[in-house]
């Protein structure tokens, strides 16, 4: 557990096991309700760490093994949270970030706060705060909350029965942050980039996005923004691409931050 | 657990068994389970409802238990995303022993 200004945050950190001194640092930023640092740690992390690469995992707040507040959950007490993290451990050079769903939100705005601090960025399933990824999240985030934390018997019974126990189980896990938490009525009101901001981040920007998934219709609108974007669309996958495909997402990941090692 | 305590030097599934039972029930101790039963057969995400995080905290200490030669992350990342959700105590227990006896080889 790592103290990041006030806030205790379950982190892992690893590297590669034969000594080498690992040539960058890549940070791992997962989603929401549902996930944690786990999705990175049995998947792409390994494969990162044997890569020579310094590996930084944290819990989000609320999320994991972190700390659970009752309020601060706007997106910028997150980019606040991975600030603070990284200061604590020391992490001062530029850092390849790797966000899943909002965790490549979270990502996307530290990059934007700090651009000289982002070597690379790679959102998984994932995009920059905007004015419609608020009012989607919130359309989500409300169902969250009304079905789910506040009818959850009847809701986990329909999710048991439709999507199989372990879903079910996750999203009794999701009705538990939303009801402790301000969660669903923060992020929804967090402050957004303009477009002018998302502009402004010039490291190399890779998307990743399942096939099946409706975020791969932001493949033009980023390009359309950002300097130096690339995407790969994997298909046959939906938002859970991350877990789902690992092999090829950490290979792609991996081709992003070789490529960037040689020109910084 | 005291994580400082040397590994047995030659560990047998029986002996890998009750560390990770131990270790198990520490996990589980967070959510107030202490009765579970643990067995070969006991599966991580069914039976005994461990969420991914939870093999997070086991992970760890696993590590501390027997060191870098025990790596759960490289274990699980070996495997598809079904054979997590079925994995047992028993298919766990082996790969510690495997690990175990490779380390003593070398």
């Amino acid at each position: 557990m790592v103290d990041a200004g006030g806030i205790r945050l379950h982190v892992q950190r690893t590297g590669p096991r034969d000594g080498r001194t690992p040539h960058s640092t890549v940070v791992l930023v997962h989603g929401l309700l549902t996930d944690s640092l786990a999705s990175y740690y049995f998947t792409v992390a390994p494969v990162f760490a044997a890569a020579g690469l310094d590996v930084v995992m944290y819990d989000l707040r609320g999320h994991g093994r972190s700390e659970r507040p009752a309020h601060g959950y706007t997106l910028d007490h997150n980019i606040d949270d991975l600030e603070a993290l990284l200061a604590r451990l020391d992490v001062t050079g530029p850092v390849h970030l790797v966000g899943n769903s909002y965790g490549g939100t979270i990502a996307f705005g530290y990059a934007a706060r700090h651009p000289g601090r982002a070597a690379s960025l790679t959102l998984i399933e994932s995009e920059p705060a905007t004015a419609a990824w608020a009012a989607k999240l919130g359309g989500i985030l409300r169902r969250v909350v009304t079905e789910l934390a506040h009818n959850e018997p009847d809701a986990i019974a329909w999710i048991t029965a439709h999507r199989g126990h372990n879903t079910a189980r996750l999203a009794r896990g999701a009705a538990r942050l939303a009801r402790e938490t301000s969660l669903g009525l923060d992020i929804p009101a967090s402050r957004v980039l303009t477009e002018d901001q998302i502009r402004a981040v010039r490291c190399p920007v890779l998307g990743v996005y399942g096939g099946d998934s409706d975020l791969a219709e932001l493949v033009p609108v980023q390009r359309r923004l950002l300097p130096d974007f690339r995407a790969v669309v994997l298909p046959g996958h939906e938002h859970s691409v991350l877990v789902e495909a690992p092999g090829p997402v950490g290979a792609h990941v991996l081709d992003l931050v070789s490529a960037g090692a040689g020109a910084r | 657990m005291n994580p400082t305590q040397p590994a047995p030097a030659q560990p047998t599934a029986d002996t890998v068994l009750a560390d990770v039972t131990g270790m198990l029930r520490t996990v589980l101790a967070e959510y107030g389970d202490d009765d579970v039963e643990i067995g070969m057969s006991t599966t991580f995400n069914r039976d005994l409802e461990l969420e991914s995080i939870d093999l997070v905290t086991l992970a760890g200490l696993l590590e501390e238990r027997y060191g870098q030669r025990v790596n759960l992350a490289e274990f699980l990342a070996g495997m598809e995303f079904d054979e997590i959700i079925e994995l047992t105590v028993g298919r766990l227990v082996a790969y510690v022993a495997g690990s175990l006896d490779t380390g003593r080889t070398v």
